[in-house]
């Protein structure tokens, strides 16, 4: 059996990275809490809602994603790349946790579980660590995570409006006439959503994926109200549908992952037929923006590994920033040959969400801001040693690619810019000898003192 | 509707509020009790938005 959400906690409480809040908490002020704390936040009692536990912020460092991926925290993208490698099919299991306790009919009431109030001018309350599964006809299942908003007891909105498998599945439904069943597991381990956060081919199965990464088939359990299946070590699932009236409903504002304000987009309803739990579920907020960027960083990091080794570059490390928000920017040392630092911002950029991309030579150390940026200063001519693409797909969220005038459902496009902070091909590279201090290793500063 | 539900529709016909400036202004009512009055709204369709993300109450009847 695959680790869980609780496996997860226990690692982050062994490492010292946990901490655990013993007074009663108003769910309006979980995120706030968090957002002070200097560990993941584990709260023991919930006012008002004395069955459930909430934790949160699991995630909102390397560090702690290390941890729970059981990394160093330089080997997150390699440790994400061997899962993907070696997909583990899921197994189907007949007894789980998540259904324990089963709520359908006049039962079904959101507004039993402790939702979060997060930001300030958010929405409604949200929940913000879902694992979402769907099915189609013809490309099969699809696991991904998209936020979603309170809206009454059996009704929240959903984040449907960025490209994704799911988003080609409701529109596929929704072309025919009829609702989309979901179901949406809360409370997984991080693996499963760092799966459901890899842009796999549609017909891959991202619990394979996950699977790979746990090293063991992740255990599944067929939902109670529809055709499909979820983590049987959930804390919670939700079942249901999403309704068949298009990008039509106002969702948001949310504190998106970029670190700003969102602002209210048009969006599918999603309708809860069934929830089920276990007697004593933990609620897992996922607290934005860095938990939510941290997950992402192992994904684009070896998205950005692979697109190098396709381009035939050797890549030395890689980094996706969190300045980009592990999302938007890769910086990369290679072993450069002539060429080759064009050649890899063209594979770097070829990923999807980056749209900007740096590469030096494999003397910089890229997780140095300084050595980065002297080698951006000494090492880059503008009109020589960048690329911009124009037109590229974009993200609702960048306020820069200007997604206002698009209306409903509108993507919106981006530019990308790659910079070329390798060695320049003939100068050579003893003009970049870095000084060093006469006798250093000949002296000790202690001595002196 | 609700007596809360109902002086949250009043609230909103005064002036456009964030959904947080609302949860702030009725701190001491049960976080559960506001959610239910809240989806009272949501199901009576009478919701709208400015341009400023903020809930409106809607002068015009809901679309059908």
């Amino acid at each position: 059996m695959s680790a869980g959400f609780r496996d997860c906690l226990r690692d982050l409480e062994a490492a010292g990275e946990l901490v655990r809040l013993k007074k009663s908490v108003d769910p309006r002020h979980l995120s706030a809490l968090m957002a002070q704390a200097p560990q993941a936040t584990f709260f023991e009692e919930i006012a008002g809602y004395p069955e459930w536990r909430a934790a949160g912020a699991l995630l909102s460092t390397r560090k702690r994603l290390a941890v729970a991926m059981g990394c160093p925290e330089s080997s997150i993208a390699t440790r994400f790349e061997e899962g993907i490698r070696r997909p583990i099919e899921a197994r189907l299991v007949d007894q789980a946790p998540c259904q324990d306790v089963v709520l359908t009919g006049d039962d079904v009431d959101l507004t039993r579980l402790p939702l979060p109030m997060m930001h300030v001018k958010d929405g409604g309350p949200y929940i913000s660590a879902t694992l979402v599964v769907s099915k189609d006809p013809e490309y099969g299942r699809n696991v991904g995570s998209y936020r979603m908003m309170y809206r009454s007891p059996r009704e929240t909105g959903i984040d449907l409006v960025s490209s994704s498998d799911m988003r080609v599945y409701y529109q596929r439904a929704l072309d025919q006439g009829r609702p989309l069943p979901i179901a949406v597991a809360v409370g997984v381990h991080p693996f499963e959503l760092l799966a459901a956060s890899y842009k796999a081919p549609i017909a891959v199965d991202e619990f394979a994926i996950a699977g790979g990464l746990h090293g063991a088939p992740v255990d599944l359990v067929r939902c109670k109200t529809v055709d499909l299946e979820v983590p049987a070590s959930a804390e919670f699932v939700l079942e249901g549908e999403l309704l068949p009236i298009g990008w039509t409903a106002d969702e948001g504002p949310f504190g998106e992952f970029s670190h700003i304000t969102g602002e209210v987009k048009w969006n599918p309803i999603f309708r809860v037929r069934a929830i089920t739990r276990r007697p004593d579920p933990i609620f897992y907020v996922l607290q934005m923006p860095w938990e939510n960027d941290w997950l992402a960083a192992p994904v684009i990091e070896a998205a950005g590994l692979q697109a190098l080794r396709v381009a035939s570059v050797e890549p030395v490390a890689i980094r996706a920033p969190l300045g980009g928000c592990c999302y938007w920017t890769l910086v990369a040392s290679i072993k450069k040959r002539p060429g080759e630092g064009k050649n890899a911002l063209l594979a770097l950029l070829s990923v999807a969400e980056v749209k900007l991309a740096i590469v030096t030579d494999d003397d910089i150390d890229i997780y140095n801001p300084d050595e980065l940026d002297w080698a951006m200063t000494f090492r880059v001519q503008a009109d020589q040693d960048t690329l911009i693409v124009s037109g590229a797909r974009g993200k609702h969220i960048d306020p820069s690619v200007r997604a206002a005038g698009l209306g409903k459902g509108g993507l919106p496009t981006t530019a990308k810019l790659g910079i070329d902070a390798t060695i320049p091909e003939g100068v050579p590279r003893s003009h970049y000898e870095r000084l060093r201090y006469f006798a250093k290793d000949a002296v000790r500063l202690e001595d002196y003192r | 509707m609700s007596p809360l539900a109902a002086s949250l529709v009043v609230e909103l016909r005064t002036h456009p509020r964030h959904f947080g400036e609302l949860v702030e202004a009725h701190m001491t009512t049960p976080w559960r009790e506001f959610l239910l009055a809240w989806g009272e709204l949501r199901s009576a369709d009478v919701l709208g938005r400015d341009d400023a993300g903020r809930y409106v109450i809607r002068s015009e009847p809901p679309a059908s």
